[in-house]
């Protein structure tokens, strides 16, 4: 075993369906195990989560995976060096349309129902319509500027070729994402778990597609902290992955994930029902009222997928994010990204030094048990 | 820098606010507005967070927003300047918990968004004082910068349009610039943009005569 340098943390999350592996690593006692008294800090904005992360208040987060990126380039925020050792996450979002959308995309396609996963260009006809008879454009919302939510919104769109000149885009927090699309303040939205399940639960909207139909197995929550704060505490950071790591391995079984379900709807953590938190645990996209759900086994994926284990930090992955951030023309024309940017802030040199430590400990563990 | 400042004060005096205060705590905002009866802040709306809270920026127009930093609409308010239309606006943020103080020292250099610590009514407007004048510099400094990075690509642009006169027509530093001015002056053009086509006509000369 190791020794953590700092033995007590602040460890802040948002409160959604993709926090289980912080939430799991604690009800389960794996922090403790490794010997950390960690508090998970429920945070209400991204924004918030971050500034509090860079001014040292949190001392490690659970964060969208371009967050890490944002923060060293300085977008949005004075720069500061965060990086991530650990994907926590793969998938887990999917765009919702409001009810009143879905009605407009049947009248003006003239259809009866939609093909799921719905291809974009359903919405052309809605679009050409509104624009003929001056009614509004439609609205879009996604959880914050630097997440995968936004440029998977944004691929989906241009696949149809709609761009930021026939709709509106903006930013509206998670929780309030259903009550938005019931009073139509929003015609649709690109939102992590549980929110597009309560949307569909009541009768609000239609989840048209998931996010794993648009990319696959990409990187979506990652834990985000300070270099500064690893340089201080390298055993601690060490311990924090082998935790959150062993919660991952654990959510892999598909029965724990609905006991994983359980621990979340709790106050303290999601505050939600259990029939809008377990589906997409369970591999389950509820559509709409009316109609059958959707197997995706991979909505939330935590551990393992097609490709291998997820939770080593790839610099491809980190490269392409960057890729889909200038993209989304986030990253100014005149910032020069220095070469080995990546390198700098997804550490796959961290997470192979906690592989060996668990590793040790299972070999340990092996001989004090025979 | 000096009249820079003093801009900056008689503006303060003579601008009327409208101030978007949102706030669950209903007591606390009243006495936030009694505190800043008299002063040339007026509290437009208090609202607390709700699915109208959009079209109210929508129809209210604050000059500036003021919210607790722990609540959900942070990242809608700020994007706000960001992503859509909006004209930016500072968003002053306030924290009732003690330790987020420190966050202050990260947002300070933020685009538009600044951490006030506790909103205490005796405090407020000092407060807003300093935030507004923050903001303000921060977008002329902006301003500034964008301004001189534009100014010396235009330097650059013009240097290298009169080397490649030079090289070209084997003229004199004086004679390609003399040139170019005329070039300038008959087009009714600005000096850059002659440069710019001299630039990249020559280049397009250049790559059909490798071919030749």
């Amino acid at each position: 075993m190791i020794e953590p340098e700092q033995t007590n943390l602040n460890l802040g999350f948002i409160p959604l369906t993709d926090s289980a592996p912080l939430i799991v690593a604690k009800e389960l006692g794996f922090f403790s195990q490794w010997g950390l008294d960690v508090q998970l800090q429920k945070q209400n904005s991204w924004a918030t989560l971050r500034d509090k992360l860079h001014a040292g208040v949190l001392d490690a987060a659970q964060m969208l995976a371009p967050m890490p990126i944002a923060s060293t380039l300085g977008l949005g925020v004075a720069p500061a060096k965060v990086i991530t050792p650990l994907v926590l996450s793969l998938n887990g979002n999917a765009i919702t349309l409001s009810e009143s959308l879905h009605q407009e995309i049947l009248t003006a396609n003239n259809i009866g129902n939609v093909t799921l996963p719905m291809a974009a260009y359903l919405l052309q006809n809605v679009i050409a319509k509104r624009k003929s008879s001056g009614l509004p454009r439609l609205k879009f919302a996604t959880v914050f500027p630097y997440s995968c939510h936004n440029y998977q919104l944004l691929d989906w769109l241009l696949s149809a070729n709609i761009t930021a000149q026939d709709v509106d885009f903006l930013i509206v927090p998670p929780v309030n994402m259903v009550a938005f699309l019931q009073n139509g303040e929003i015609d649709g939205c690109c939102v992590g778990g549980p929110w597009n399940a309560k949307a569909v639960r009541g009768g609000i909207g239609i989840t048209v597609l998931t996010s794993f139909d648009i990319w696959q197995d990409s990187p979506e929550k990652v834990l985000g902290l300070l270099q500064s704060w690893y340089q201080k505490n390298p055993n601690t950071v060490l311990a924090l992955c082998a935790a959150l790591k062993q919660a991952c391995a654990w959510l892999e079984n598909v029965p724990n994930r609905f006991e994983a379900a359980r621990m979340l709807c709790r106050e303290e953590y999601l505050n939600a029902e259990l029939d809008v938190i377990a589906p997409s645990l369970l591999g389950s996209c509820l559509t709409h009222i009316n109609m059958p759900p959707r197997s995706i086994a991979s909505y939330n994926q935590f551990s393992v997928s097609n490709s291998g284990s997820i939770n080593q930090p790839e610099l491809i992955r980190g490269e392409w994010l960057i890729k889909q951030m200038s993209n989304a023309g986030q990253i100014p024309l005149d910032m020069t990204i220095p070469i080995d940017l990546i390198g700098t802030i997804f550490r796959p040199d961290i997470y192979q030094k906690m592989r060996l430590l668990l590793a040790d400990q299972s070999v340990q563990s092996y001989y004090h048990s025979g | 820098m000096a009249t820079l400042v003093n801009n900056y004060s008689s503006q303060l005096k003579v601008d009327p606010l409208n101030i978007l205060l949102i706030d669950e705590n209903v007591q606390r905002a009243h006495s936030i507005t009694a505190a800043l009866d008299q002063s040339r802040y007026t509290i437009s709306h208090i609202a607390s967070s709700d699915t109208g809270l959009l079209k109210q920026v929508d129809q209210f127009q604050p000059d500036i927003i003021v919210i607790d930093i722990e609540s959900p609409d942070r990242d809608m308010l700020e994007s706000l300047s960001t992503i859509s239309n909006y004209n930016p606006k500072p968003v002053v943020m306030f924290s009732s918990q003690q330790d987020t103080e420190m966050i202050n020292l990260s947002v300070q250099s933020g685009v538009s968004a600044y951490v006030v610590g506790d909103i205490d009514p005796k405090r407020v407007k000092p407060i807003l004082d300093a935030a507004v004048a923050r903001f303000r510099q921060f977008h002329q400094l902006k301003d500034e910068l964008t301004e001189t990075k534009h100014q010396l690509g235009c330097r650059i642009s013009i240097d290298h349009a009169k080397r490649l006169l030079m090289k070209s027509r084997g003229l004199s530093e004086d004679e390609a610039f003399h040139t170019m001015r005329k070039t300038a002056m008959d087009a009714g053009q600005k000096l850059e943009d002659v440069a710019k086509t001299i630039i990249s006509m020559l280049r397009t000369l250049d790559k059909g005569s490798d071919h030749d």
